[in-house]
């Protein structure tokens, strides 16, 4: 019996059985962001301070590699990983290669915006940490990467949640995340568009309140609200003294 | 230490103590142009001196090279007893210690942007003095409400003025126990009244006996602090003596000629 309402019949998909499905796609993708998030900003981080390096042999290296893969599809790097490398013997597992594959893609779009934000701190910061006897790495810790971190913030931000949506591309290699859930739901079902509204709809669940977190970072590091244990130890301490006016 | 500093002050007149800075034969150049040479310069403890010079004639890099933040490319340089550089070569054993001797005020004053005053007095005491957080912290302090910042103390640097932000600067330098001051034109990115806020601090420091260097372009500040005017002109040290000779009674036609076209007004 079909109904006058044309979205009447759209939820068809007993969506209950396939719950624990989904949820696992769901860990999956959260597993996979968050590995090539940690990946991509390590490797990020080197390669913005190899091409803020002063020797040439450093440098060059470092904006070749984010010149190749910041203009190669995140697809290409992801076949290549998954199907090419097999066949020069290097045989990765399908979540190796997905996270390589982000790792590699996003490194080179964050090194640019660490650089830009490691450039971007003024040189009297150096002078002044090394006038006051601090180490090149004491200086670089405690004085460059937290303005840095400030500057870097909202790229970053941006670049998190674009690797959240890009992991739903590793359903070409079956990483069995969301999307290669969803694409199986389909098959079962015959209902493409109303699996891929409910997908689409988890994405934007789960994509939309962690880049309005990132902004309320972002606004309370701008606003000098102190993150850190320490910081905030050390102002207490601070406060207390100044109340009993030491 | 802080007795025998205040003891040698009482004395600085008498000619064979320990001066706080020695200069000697110092030569630096930026790609084969000279910057300056053959600069002698010794600073009692105690004493307060102004360099003063046309921009581009070599102060600052002289002054950098006290605490060898630039590297000189001959002769050399003792701070107190321990000879930091000689004859090309850095002779100090420990950097990290030499500028904990030597603190040093920026013109731009180079305050840490991401951490309010307080914590910014209290960074280098903990990562280059290792000196406890209790204790790091109430050195901030105590150095704050010296230069009248208290209540200023959880303020970031961007919500205070120049002269406070100077003040806090100088307070951080302060704060590893220095025994050797030096100051970059700390006040020509101020207007007046901040300046008086610089120089009354400066005075303070004076009356216990700190020993300061500094560079600037203003005469009358120059006239203000300090004891001793050393004029650079060249990258040779054309002139030197009490503040009110050579700004007053310059000896040197080129002495007199630049007092004569910085003491008018601009």
């Amino acid at each position: 019996m079909t109904s006058s309402l044309p979205f009447a019949d759209l939820f068809q998909v007993p969506w209950n059985e396939y719950a624990s499905n989904l949820g696992i796609g769901l860990v999956r993708t959260l597993g996979y962001t968050v590995a090539s998030f940690i990946g991509a900003t390590v490797l990020g981080l080197g390669l913005a301070l190899m091409r803020l390096n002063h020797l040439r042999v450093v440098r060059v290296p470092a904006a070749l590699y984010t010149e190749i893969f910041k203009n190669v599809p995140l697809l290409a790097i992801i076949f290549l990983t998954y199907f090419g490398l097999p066949s020069v013997g290097v045989k990765l597992n399908v979540f190796v290669a997905g996270v390589l594959s982000l790792v590699l893609f996003y490194a080179a779009y964050l090194s640019e915006i660490f650089r830009a934000a490691i450039a971007g701190i003024h040189p009297g910061q150096n002078e002044a940490a090394h006038a006051l006897g601090l180490g090149r790495g004491t200086t670089f810790g405690h004085v460059v990467l937290p303005q840095a971190l400030r500057l870097a913030l909202p790229g970053t931000n941006t670049m998190f949640v674009d690797l959240i949506k890009s992991t739903s591309l590793l359903v070409t290699i079956s990483a069995a995340e969301l999307m290669t859930e969803a694409q199986l739901i389909a098959s079962e079902t015959f209902r493409a568009l109303e699996v891929y509204l409910v997908i689409a709809a988890i994405y934007f669940a789960v994509c939309y309140p962690v880049s309005q977190c990132l902004l309320w970072l972002e606004r309370s590091i701008q606003a000098g609200v102190p993150l850190s244990l320490g910081r905030r130890r050390r102002l207490g301490l601070a406060r207390a003294l100044l109340e009993s006016g030491v | 230490m802080a007795l025998e500093t205040l003891g040698s002050t009482r004395n600085k007149k008498t000619a064979d103590a320990q001066p706080a800075v020695r200069i000697s034969g110092l030569r630096k150049s930026f790609d084969g142009r000279l910057v300056f040479g053959g600069i002698d310069l010794d600073v009692p403890v105690g004493r307060i001196v102004s360099i003063i010079g046309q921009s581009g004639g070599g102060k600052t890099t002289l002054m950098r090279c006290v605490n060898l933040l630039e590297r000189p490319d001959g002769g050399s340089i003792a701070i107190g007893d321990e000879t930091i550089f000689a004859d090309g070569g850095v002779t100090c054993r420990d950097l990290a210690k030499l500028r904990q001797r030597v603190g040093m005020v920026f013109q731009r004053f180079n305050l840490f942007p991401h951490l309010t005053a307080v914590e910014n007095v209290v960074l280098a005491q903990m990562h280059a003095a290792a000196i406890g957080e209790r204790e790091a912290v109430e050195r901030a302090v105590r150095l704050l409400t010296r230069v009248g910042l208290a209540r200023r103390a959880m303020a970031y640097p961007e919500r205070m003025s120049g002269g406070e932000q100077q003040r806090v600067a100088i307070a951080r330098a302060l704060a590893l126990g220095p025994t050797v001051l030096l100051f970059d034109e700390p006040t020509s990115a101020l207007d007046p009244e901040s300046t008086g806020e610089v120089l009354r601090v400066m005075r303070e420091l004076a009356k216990d006996g700190m020993t300061m260097i500094l560079v600037t372009h203003e005469l009358p500040f120059a006239r203000e602090v300090s004891d001793w005017v050393v004029f650079i002109d060249g990258g040779r040290i054309i002139e030197q003596g009490a503040a009110a000779d050579v700004l007053d009674r310059p000896r040197e036609a080129r002495t007199a000629a630049y007092v004569a076209r910085y003491a008018a007004p601009a």
